[in-house]
Parts: C-alpha cells; structure tokens; sequence
C-alpha cells in the first residue's frame, strides 16, 4: 500500500464522514420544504435547532476534502475544475446561499414574517443544490466522462461531459439519501424532546424518502452499463460484495425506520451511505478519474504527501476529541438529560 | 471581459470581502475572552452582557467568514487550475493544517455561542481560548502561502516536473515572518479600532453610561497596543522588499529607473508612461533611500530593471503607489490618535475624555484600519503582477479555460453586494437593541443562542 493509497483511502473516509454529517445538514434543509401540516412550524424550528451549533463544523470537513485532494493529487483536482466548471460553481453558489440564509433567518432579527419565509425557502432550495451538483459532478468522474490526455488542453463543454440522465440520477439520488439521513437523525432528536407527533412526521418522511432512494439507486444500476460503461465494470469486477452489502443494509434501515427502532435506523443509515459510497471507491479504484488518471500517475512529490500525511495525523488527534466534546454537550448530553427526567442547567 | 480579467476580478471580490472577516473573526473572540473573563473575574454585569451581546453579532460574523472562505477554497481551483496545480504540490499541506485550525475554531464557536446554558461559566469561559488562538494559526498559515507566492522557495523543476520539495524552505520563505505578524497585528488595529468606532458613535450621541465607555476602552486598549507594533512591522516589510521584491517596491513608490537619492511622493500620483509624475504630493528628498538603507546613497532598483511584462502595468502602479501611500496616511492618523487619547487619560488620571473632536477622531480610525488592510493587500497582491507565483508563474497561465466566467463573477457580485446589505443591517438591529437591567442576573439570562431575546 502506497502513501497515495493511503490517503485515497483517507478521502473516501473524509467523503463518507461529510455525507453523514454535513449531508445530513443539507437535509434538514431540504426537509422544511416538506414541513407542512400542523406541526409543521415546529418540524422546522427543530430541524433549525438541531442543525445550527454542528452545521458549520460538519461543514469544515467539504473543505478538508477540497485542500487534502488538491495537495495530495494536484494534476486530477486541476482538471476536474476545468472540466465540471458549471456543476461546481453552482454548488459553491448553493454553499453561500444556504450558510447566509441561515445564518440571517437564525441570527438576525427579521420583523417581517415574510422575510422569514423568503430566508427559509433560500436555504431549503439551496440546500438541495449543493449536494445535487456535488453528487452529479462525482457522477460525471466515475461515468468515465471526464477525458483527459494532457493536462495543459483540457477543455470543457456545456453539458455532455457532464449533464446525462445517469449523472442527474445520481444527483437526485443524493438529494434523496440527504433526506433520508435528516428525517431518521430527527426522529432521534424529534423522540429526545418527547413529541411523538413529530417523530411520526419525520418518519413518514423518512419512508418516502428511503424508498425513493432505493428506486432511483435501482434506476442509475439501469443506466450504468450503458452510460457509465466504466463503473458497472468496476462493480462486476470487484465490488459485488459491497453492492449487496449496501442493499441489505438499506433494507434493514428502512425496517428499522419502520419498526420504529430510531437509534437502529440511525447507526444503518449511516452504514448505509458508507458502504454506498465504498461500493464507488472500490469499482473505480485505483483510477481518480477513469480512464486516464490513477492515483499514482496524479501524486503529488513524495515529500509533500508524507508532510500531509503527518499534518492529517495531528490534525485528527486534535479534532476528534473536540468534536467528540461538541457532539457530547449538544446532542449526547441533551438525550440524557431527558432520559433522566429533566433538563438541567448546569450553568446554576 | 477576458477569462484572466473576470477571474481576476472575482477573486479579487472574493479576498476583499473575505478579509473584512478574517479580521472580525480573529479579532473578536479575543475581545470575547477579555470581556467575559472581566465579567467573571469581578462578577461585573456590564462586561458580561458586552460579552453575551458580541457573541450574538459573532455568531453572524463567523458563520459569513467561514461561507466566504468556503467560497476562496473552491475558486483558487476553479479559477486558477494552473496554481493550483503547483500550490497543491508544494505548500498544499499548508492548507490542510490551515484546515484543522479552521476545525478546532469552529468546534469552539459552536460550543461557545450555544454552549452559554449548558457549561459552568468558568468552562465556558475557557472555551473562547481555542477559538482565538486557532484562528490567529489558522491566519498565520494562509498568510504564509501568500508569503510563499511573493518569495517562492523549497522546490526545483526539472524537464517541466516538479523536485526536490524541502516543506520548511517553503513554509520559512523570505517574506513569510514579515507578512504574517503584519496581518495578524493589522487583525487587532482592525478589531481594536473598529470596536471603538461603534461605541464612540454611541458616547457622541449622549449615551455616556458604563456599557458604552468599557466598550469603546477595550477597543481602544486594543488598537493602542497594537499601533504602533504595526508601524514597526510595516516598516520592516518595506525595507525587506528591496532585497525581496524589488519591483514591488519600485511599483509602491513609482521608482522608474534605478539610482541613490530616492524621494518618497507622499499622496502623489505617478505618470507612469511618460515616468514622470501628475502631482508631486509632498515629496521627502532621499525619502525612500533613507527608508531602506538608512543612508541617501542606498541604491533603490528602478522599474525599468526589468522588461516591462515582467513588471505590474502601468495603471496597476497608480493603484499600487496610492494604496500604499493610504495605508501609511491612515496608519499615522491612527497612531496619533490612540496617542493623544491615551495621554489626555492619564493627564485626567483616568477619566475617559470625551470631546466631541476626539470622539470624531476615534470614529474615523475604525473605517481607516479595514480600508488599510484592503489597501495592504492591494499593495501585496497588485504589486506581484503578472506573477501569481513570483518569478515563476504568471497570472495570465493559471487562469482556467473554462466558459462562462463572466457569468459568474456577474452571480458572485451581486450575492456578495446583497449579502453584505443584509448583514450590516442585521448588525446595526442588533446593535440597536434595548439595554437590560444591569444585573448580574438579569443580564446572564440573555442568551446569544436565541435572537429573541433582550
């Protein structure tokens, strides 16, 4: 195993961590376009609450991936830039206006309710663009459409290299899993605060969405061999196991959100969008861009690669534990002050 | 407009934008921590509330800065491919430590903005140290790829590949220490100065109570402090670039040719084609030489030492040379200032003055430190041109191919020009919310984390 493979490897876990915690922020934003219904206006406010102390941290770990890939394989993130220009920039402007929107909508003192409004609809519209686009990009780089002979003359193009009925699937189908992610999360979080209204409501959500998710998973398993040629090659080859993992695993979340077993759909979901974005790594390993960039032919000097390597190693002995405190004192201590009866102040 | 003026000028938009709030958000939990260690150690209701009630304008201020970075990370690929390319491979670690810094100061800010009700005070308080710190190593880093791009150091390239990456080489460059504590003092003149702006706006128009005079104090303490380090530091950085930069410096004064017995052009404006000046300002005979060397026979290299597209184009140099000039002018004002306030407190033996003259004079420093941090940064950035990487890569070869810039940088204007309407006038409602009782407990039920409050 090279350096490079390690930190190939540390990417996908950086991907797999983002999808789970930031893509679940995006969720929560998608999901208040859908809260309707009389408990609607409390379906948001918790949604907001639950993603307003962790969002920017979940948010951090989008940059890592950006600064790990381009110091780690300069030439493959040079030319996915050029090439994905437009679904990249679109997501960049969809990350700008969901933080603001938030932001204002959450900080600001808004008189009006009609500003409200129009803040929270930007944030819900732009928080499904992002991963939309994010998704649909990776689509495009694992479809094997992004050519690339020589670095200095790529070109890009309006829409072919990119914008196809497989890569817009599996954009949707990131919209869908993001949804899925938010609605279990809040069926903890909805349980935590007792209101069971709210908990069948993100449930029900939570249904929809993860039937979705596996109809449009299922669609894109259509569309791969002839449209991503090299993926579904990728997938016959070497990753079956995870394949099926990945389904099985989706249909024991789905029972579980069924079932009513909201930590159990929890800790599935989360496998489950980890062995998804596996089942990626693995068909399309070693390759970074198929069918001309590996990871090894992209590397940036040895030198660097381990200098990052060290930099990662600090830098998770670091962040770990202040992101276990994080979690600790706004999600884990608030289940356990309910579960014990009542909400102390440990301020007093 | 071309694809390299486009990209140039959303970047440029980006950064201007972007820096606004590296300076707040540096600055700020700073003054968070002075303020709610006050409060605890005196059990002082007034530094507490002024602790809770900046924590509520941080947590907009931060979540702006961390949106408008998000955006830089994404454009220095988008837009220069190229760069990115060598920047990546060889300080690209840089910025995945710059990353954890920006982790750790994030984590704190959401345990500190909404942690108020849920950790002891003292836990709390302690919190707001990793936030400051972290985010003046998170500056430090940036600062030192940027250093890095004006005096590039620790690789070679052979047959077009890249070698012998020494890391310490980069990251310890030439220019590296001069222009990181210039940005990081520039943060506290900024934050020092902007603070007491707002509460001398306050005090002039008659709110003269306990709240508004700590306030404008803690700011001013702050700006004071860091002044005249900062006219000590910017001092160094010109005379480092003589031997570091040379036609940066040339282009900072418009030397044109090479020779002893430089003068400064204080506010002048250079002619440049014709190498000649439109307005003289006021001109300090052997000004620059002195600056320098120390002595009017120092040697200052002209711009035309090097082939003129090697150099910044002629109106570049306009701007350069009046920017620079900007920043000195209202670095002196700011000096004189902080000097003047400080000396007629203590011939008052303690007693804030609050003449309306010097009020006005404090008022005007806050908007001076930000547009001379922009200026600073013109000066540093216009003066590399063409270069993006000195000497070695020019702008006009990184910028992207790809379509649609001019769409973009259109998109990216106008969000940014809204985004800042709104967020100032959210600030000023805030800052324009009513008082509390000044009560210990009173003020220690108003919570940052709810925007209803007080």
């Amino acid at each position: 195993m090279t350096i490079a493979d390690v930190l190939l490897s540390i990417l996908w876990l950086a991907l797999i961590i983002y999808t789970v915690t930031g893509g679940a922020d995006f969720g929560g934003g998608m999901l208040e376009l859908f809260a309707f219904g009389e408990s609607g206006p409390r379906q948001s406010a918790l949604i907001d609450e639950s993603i307003d102390p962790v969002w920017e941290s979940n948010h951090v770990w989008l940059i890592f991936l950006l600064v790990v890939f381009f110091t780690a394989f300069p030439p493959a993130f040079a030319a996915i830039n050029v090439v994905l220009f437009i679904p990249l920039m679109l997501a960049v402007i969809g990350i700008v206006l969901r933080g603001s929107a938030f932001a204002f909508k959450l900080h600001g003192i808004i008189r009006r309710s009609q500003n409200v409004r129009i803040l929270s609809r930007i944030f819900s519209v732009a928080s499904a663009m992002t991963p939309f686009f994010l998704a649909l990009a990776a689509a495009s780089i694992a479809s094997g459409h992004v050519q690339i002979q020589n670095t200095s003359q790529i070109v890009t193009n309006i829409g072919s290299d990119w914008f196809t009925p497989f890569t817009v699937t599996i954009g949707a189908m990131a919209l869908t899993l993001c949804v899925t992610i938010a609605a279990i999360y809040m069926t903890v979080e909805a349980t935590a605060k007792g209101d069971t209204e709210l908990v069948e409501a993100f449930r029900r959500r939570g249904l929809i969405a993860v039937a979705l998710t596996a109809a449009l998973g299922l669609l894109g398993l259509i569309l791969a061999p002839s449209e991503a040629a090299f993926l579904w090659n990728g997938l016959l080859d070497k990753a079956i196991p995870v394949v099926i993992v990945t389904m099985l695993v989706g249909v024991a979340a789905a029972a579980a959100l069924w079932f009513r077993r909201y930590r159990w759909a929890r800790v599935l979901i989360v496998a489950e969008a980890a062995f998804l974005l596996l089942s990626w790594g693995v068909s399309q390993y070693p390759y970074i861009i198929p069918p001309d960039v590996t990871a090894v032919n992209a590397s940036s000097p040895q030198e660097t690669q381990v200098f990052l390597l060290v930099g990662i190693i600090i830098a998770l002995i670091i962040v770990v534990p202040s992101l276990w405190f994080l979690f600790y004192v706004f999600k884990l201590k608030k289940v356990t002050d309910v579960g014990a009866g009542a909400v102390k102040n440990p301020a007093e | 407009m071309s694809n390299l003026i486009a990209a140039r000028v959303q970047m440029g938009n980006s950064l201007a934008f972007h820096i606004i709030f590296v300076v707040l958000a540096m600055g700020m939990p700073l003054m968070l921590c002075i303020a709610e260690g006050l409060a605890l150690w005196r059990k002082d209701p007034v530094w507490m509330l002024l602790a809770r009630r900046w924590s509520k304008a941080v947590a907009l201020i931060f979540i702006i800065g961390a949106v408008s970075g998000t955006v830089i990370s994404f454009e220095l690929g988008l837009l220069w491919p190229t760069y990115i390319n060598y920047t990546g491979a060889i300080v690209g670690p840089l910025f995945a430590i710059e990353g954890i810094f920006f982790f750790v100061e994030a984590i704190f800010v959401g345990i500190y903005l909404y942690g108020w009700d849920r950790l002891s005070p003292r836990v709390h308080w302690i919190c707001s140290f990793p936030i400051w710190i972290s985010g003046i190593f998170a500056a430090l880093i940036i600062v030192t790829v940027n250093s890095w791009m004006n005096t590039p150091a620790g690789f070679e390239v052979q047959n077009g590949k890249l070698t012998g990456i020494n890391s310490f080489q980069a990251i310890f460059n030439a220019a590296q220490p001069y222009e990181v504590v210039h940005m990081i003092l520039a943060s506290f003149v900024g934050i020092g100065f902007g603070v007491a702006t707002v509460y001398a706006i306050a005090i002039l128009r008659g709110k003269r109570d306990e709240y508004h005079r700590k306030a404008m104090l803690l700011g001013l303490t702050l700006g004071l402090v860091s002044i005249p380090l900062q006219m000590i530091a910017g001092d160094a950085i010109a005379r480092s670039l003589e031997t570091q930069q040379p036609v940066k410096l040339a282009s900072m004064e418009a030397v044109y040719n090479t020779s002893k017995d430089v003068p400064l052009h204080l506010m002048g404006i250079p002619n440049v084609p014709q190498q000649s000046w439109y307005t003289n300002g006021l001109v300090i005979p052997d000004g620059l030489s002195l600056l320098v060397g120390f002595s009017p026979n120092t040697t200052v290299e002209g711009l035309n030492a090097v082939p003129a597209n090697d150099r910044p184009s002629d109106p570049l140099i306009v701007i350069i040379h009046i920017a620079f000039d900007l920043m000195v002018l209202f670095g002196t004002f700011m000096m004189l200032v902080a000097f003047v306030f400080w000396i007629l407190f203590f011939v008052r033996r303690g007693k804030i003055p609050e003449y309306g003259w010097l009020l006005w004079g404090i008022i005007l420093c806050g908007p001076m430190a930000f547009i001379a941090v922009e200026c600073g940064w013109v000066v540093t950035e216009e003066g590399r041109q063409p270069w993006v990487i000195y000497n070695f890569l020019r702008t006009s070869d990184a910028v992207t191919t790809a379509p649609y810039l001019n769409f973009t940088f259109g998109v990216f204007t106008i969000t940014y020009i809204l985004m800042s309407i709104i967020l100032i006038v959210l600030l000023l409602r805030l800052a324009r919310q009513p008082l509390p009782k000044m009560e210990w407990a009173t003020v220690t039920a108003v919570n940052p984390a709810e925007p209803s409050t007080v």
